[in-house]
């Protein structure tokens, strides 16, 4: 199954619903989370959020198992990095090797930084599985969020589905002609698909830009206010 | 209406696309501009509104020369609007109906006036009811005429569009061919590129045959399809009606010097043959 997170933000049970609460449900979790620091609230949001998410929006659990896989891969990486590299306390474990040990102030770090990350995430993921991005957008407008950032998100949102597409595209050509049957090849396929996808990037970026001049883009993305429906 | 006189484009010094073009397009009329892959017909259509400034010879829209300061490129934008080949490379907004608002909304009118015509040009492509739906869910002929609606909403004079038929179903292009005869008899000047041969006699007044940065050809498709020379040159063939009667015609029937290139003109064709003997 391919995961496609603008699709679902499209069809879900919450899609109509009114993005300004969606939205300050979002913030106002977030920042209670953040500041209370507290390792029992966090788990608390976070089940309270994929409740929300899995039951209230009826979202797949495997897109949402999916939307959380990549950052958890990371968050993971990170709180291992902090549990064994940082911290100047009092030793609890040592590892044996290279004399890597873990202290008691990098292990605290670690495991708050963990769930406090845990307990955002959801937060986020609520907003983002939610609500379709031009709603966001509008809701930023109205609230008054400096318009280059809405334009810088706008034209970075739609780049990103158009650079998907031919990554996508790129490597299936790739796997057709064996490109990642081993380890090398898997290695090189990738470095080629780097670099070409960064030069598409470009000429995709100028035809962009002739055919937005073409519409008489004065550089300042004019906002269009819907007709209220009867 | 549209007037290109003697128009040279290169993109760096080693390499001109365009090497001296010049052709006259009147009010009303369709016109196809054939010619090969890297031909420069985009290099041209670009020449059209101002996107590219030329580095020899003049653009002119009813009349009035194009010049390159901000106000009058507006104007001449409206007036001159470009459909690229690819819709992704168009449509940028993450709604249907905020994409096709961009146009309007640059050209500064009321927020009134762009619903209207948002609506309006929606609706005349047959994508009502698409408004709140985001571009990249829609079929590549959809998002095609997401793209058309968004020029049509500026009211252009001239509506140009690069190989609009490239990767549409057979569907799509007798719907796409449909769409824009309908446009050409509300009264807007439509300039097609493209390599589709078969179906140029059917819409095309005028057909003008480009070959690496130089006109070679101009006239009705008759005229250009009796030119085998030329045809070659640009690496193109006669319509594939046309080549039956030419196959039928080595095979000792006379055709008098009249090739069909529709399948109306060739029923007639066929019938008249067919009485004759």
């Amino acid at each position: 199954m391919k995961f496609d997170m603008d699709y679902i933000a499209h069809n879900n049970n919450l899609t109509e619903a009114n993005p300004y609460y969606k939205l300050f449900i979002t913030i106002i979790l977030l920042v209670v989370t953040l500041v209370l620091d507290n390792l029992y609230f966090d788990v608390f949001i976070f089940l309270v959020m994929s409740i929300l998410i899995l039951a209230v929006a009826k979202i797949n659990y495997k897109s949402y198992l999916k939307f959380l896989s990549i950052p958890m891969a990371f968050l993971i990486i990170t709180c291992l990095f902090l549990m064994f590299f940082f911290g100047k306390g009092e030793v609890i474990y040592e590892t044996g090797i290279f004399g890597i040990v873990v202290r008691a102030d990098s292990f605290h770090y670690a495991v708050y930084t963990f769930m406090r990350v845990l307990g955002c995430f959801p937060c986020l993921g609520f907003l983002a599985l939610t609500t379709p991005i031009a709603k966001i957008l509008h809701c930023l407008d109205t609230l008054k969020v400096p318009k280059i950032l809405i334009e810088i998100a706008l034209l970075m949102y739609n780049t990103i589905f158009i650079f998907l597409n031919e990554i996508d595209t790129m490597k299936k050509a790739q796997e057709t002609r064996l490109g990642y049957h081993s380890y090398i090849s898997s290695f090189k396929s990738l470095g080629a698909l780097a670099s070409t996808i960064f030069l598409r990037s470009l000429d995709k970026s100028e035809t962009l830009q002739h055919s937005l001049d073409s519409r008489g883009y004065t550089g300042e993305l004019p906002v269009y206010v819907p007709r209220k429906e009867k | 209406m549209l007037e290109v006189k003697d128009l040279k484009y290169s993109y760096n010094k080693d390499y001109q696309a365009l090497k001296g073009v010049s052709l006259k397009i009147e009010r009303g009329q369709m016109v196809a501009l054939l010619g090969k892959n890297g031909a420069g017909k985009s290099t041209l259509f670009l020449n059209l509104n101002g996107i590219y400034e030329p580095d020899e010879g003049k653009v002119f829209i009813d009349g009035e020369e194009l010049k390159y300061d901000k106000k009058s490129l507006l104007k001449f934008r409206q007036k001159v609007g470009i459909v690229f080949q690819n819709p992704d490379d168009q449509i940028f907004a993450p709604t249907v109906e905020e994409d096709v608002a961009f146009g309007p909304l640059n050209l500064g009118l009321s927020m009134e006036e762009v619903q209207d015509r948002v609506e309006e040009a929606l609706e005349r492509v047959g994508m009502s009811g698409f408004e709140k739906k985001a571009p990249h869910h829609l079929s590549g002929g959809q998002k095609k005429r997401v793209a058309i609606a968004g020029i049509l909403a500026m009211k252009p004079e001239i509506m140009v569009l690069d190989e609009p038929t490239a990767g549409l179903d057979p569907q799509g292009v007798t719907d796409l061919s449909k769409l824009l005869n309908e446009l050409n008899e509300e009264g807007i000047t439509i300039v097609i590129s493209t390599h589709e041969v078969d179906l140029v006699p059917n819409y095309a007044d005028k057909v003008f045959v480009l070959v690496d940065g130089l006109l070679i050809g101009e006239g009705t498709p008759k005229e250009i399809f009796a030119k085998p020379a030329i045809l070659e040159k640009a690496n193109l063939k006669v319509p594939i009606v046309t080549e039956l009667f030419q196959e039928l015609e080595k095979d000792g029937f006379d055709m008098e010097n009249d090739y069909p290139l529709t399948i109306e003109e060739a029923k007639d064709k066929f019938l008249k043959l067919l009485n004759k003997n």
